[in-house]
């Protein structure tokens, strides 16, 4: 993941582009995101980000975190056994016990289980906007609360500021878009 | 002029040193006893350090100074989000706790942001009942230079801290700002160490300031006499906070009319102090000066 911070004076591009590695690493999103650009302006008081979104998992199936046993599932990654447990609980109810932490009783016949292999838990493309969102807005100074988002392709890129955006400010936004999107930031 | 070390060692003969720390009119502040480990806060007149110093060596126990002790200290965060809280606002609190310091901690309801940065009548009071108080600003220097003007309107010493190194703001530590892990490198503590010391400076200033001015008793010999008439109760820690001019006493509903009351040398203690109910916890005392009141004892 690249990150690269301008405007803000020589300490501030460097705190922030620590902020940056370390806010997105914390929320596991390091791998999904290919850069991240920041421009800082905080005598106007106007801050852009713009995060590229790179690679993103493919989706979770069952057979990828169990193993299928007699009547009873082994989980091996135990990361998604909430969401597995959902699953199952609202597809056979009373038939699942979680009988240890890593043993799941599953009384259904055979066809249903293999069936029940190649079902989804978890798609991380469903919530990743949300997630980058979420790391932007912990990334961002908190005062700047005044967003505007920029729509383009595989980029998620916000103005923020703590007063009313300006045209000026959004040209300026869609100039550096237009920029990063040739390769020159 | 008293003086506020931290004892730390085993249990041999420490109570040869608790002893000794009463024979020679000192205090004792905190103790805590784990196990086969103690630590105590002992305030004792200035004059007899060396006979503490032996005394410790004796027990084997080392002794710490406290720089901070008898200040209780406010660290102030625009608000309590993910952005100023924990880091490193619990890094700076817990250093001066280090130190001895009391500390509280508080986010401002409207904190945030350069020009639409505010702080109200009611968190300025609260702030006013410390003896000392660090603002915890983020990293830009136009940033800082707008918000350092909400602290200007705060009548107690403080210290600003803010990211960038150099700002031409009065009382400013730089190399703190925004972090998002706890502080534990060198270049870091060393801040810390540098934050301490600029505190301890304005902290002195004002112990320099009551000394040509006396207060009419020591807030030490105060908590004493509070310990023994209202004594905590079981499981509470710090009902009596030190102040540099007086204590803050939690004390239950009803017992105001008995905190009045309590005798102090020759006097009862609404004679010389002045007790305020506090903005967020307890009684604020304030002892006024020896010349208002005269003498105590």
């Amino acid at each position: 993941m690249e990150v690269k911070v301008e405007g803000g004076g020589e300490f501030c591009d460097a705190s922030y582009e620590k902020i940056c590695m370390s806010t997105l690493r914390d929320i596991s999103l390091e791998s999904n995101i290919d850069s991240v650009y920041m421009n800082c302006n905080a005598a106007e008081h106007v801050f852009i980000i713009s995060v590229k979104i790179g690679r993103v998992q493919s989706p979770i199936t069952v057979s990828d975190m169990t193993i299928k046993g007699d009547e009873r599932l082994t989980v091996t990654t135990e990361t998604y056994v909430p969401k597995l447990l959902d699953l199952l609980w609202d597809r056979y109810g009373e038939k699942v016990e979680q009988i240890s932490r890593l043993e799941i009783a599953l009384k259904i016949d055979d066809d249903e289980m293999r069936k029940l292999m190649s079902q989804v838990v978890y798609d991380p493309r469903v919530d990743l906007n949300t997630r980058i969102l979420d790391g932007i807005d912990r990334i961002l100074p908190e005062g700047a609360r005044v967003r505007h988002p920029i729509r383009s392709t595989g980029r998620i890129t916000i103005i923020a500021s703590e007063n009313p955006i300006k045209e000026e400010w959004k040209e300026k936004a869609k100039a550096m878009l237009s920029k990063m999107t040739k390769g020159d930031l | 002029m008293y003086k506020i070390m931290m004892f730390t060692g085993g249990v041999y003969k420490f109570s040869e040193l608790k002893e000794r720390i009463h024979d020679i009119g000192g205090f004792i502040l905190q103790e805590m006893v784990m196990q086969t480990e103690t630590m105590m806060h002992l305030a004792f007149p200035e004059e007899e350090e060396r006979i503490i110093r032996d005394k410790a060596k004796e027990t084997g126990g080392k002794l710490k100074e406290l720089p901070l002790a008898g200040a209780e200290i406010m660290v102030v965060v625009p608000s309590l989000g993910k952005h100023h809280a924990v880091d490193p606002m619990c890094d700076i609190a817990e250093f001066l706790r280090r130190k001895g310091a009391i500390t509280n901690m508080m986010g401002l309801a409207r904190g945030v942001g350069k020009r639409i940065a505010q702080i109200t009548a009611r968190e300025k009071e609260i702030i006013e009942e410390c003896d000392a108080a660090v603002f915890v600003f983020g990293d830009f220097k136009e940033c800082l230079e707008v918000k350092s003007k909400i602290c200007e309107s705060v009548d107690v010493p403080y210290i600003i801290t803010g990211g960038e190194p150099e700002v031409k703001i009065e009382h400013y530590v730089g190399n703190i700002g925004r972090k998002t892990a706890r502080m534990r490198h060198k270049e870091e503590i060393d801040m810390l160490e540098l934050l301490t010391e600029k505190i301890e400076l304005l902290i002195n200033d004002r112990r320099r300031e009551l000394d040509e001015d006396p207060l009419a008793t020591s807030p030490l010999f105060m908590k004493e006499i509070l310990d023994l008439v209202l004594p905590p109760k079981a499981g509470e820690e710090f009902s009596t906070i030190m102040q540099l001019e007086g204590l803050r006493v939690k004390i239950e509903a009803g017992d105001e009319e008995k905190l009045k009351n309590v005798a102090i040398g020759k006097r009862k203690l609404s004679d010389i102090c002045e007790i305020k109910k506090s903005e967020y916890d307890g009684y604020i005392l304030k002892i006024l000066p020896e010349a208002v009141t005269g003498n105590v004892f």
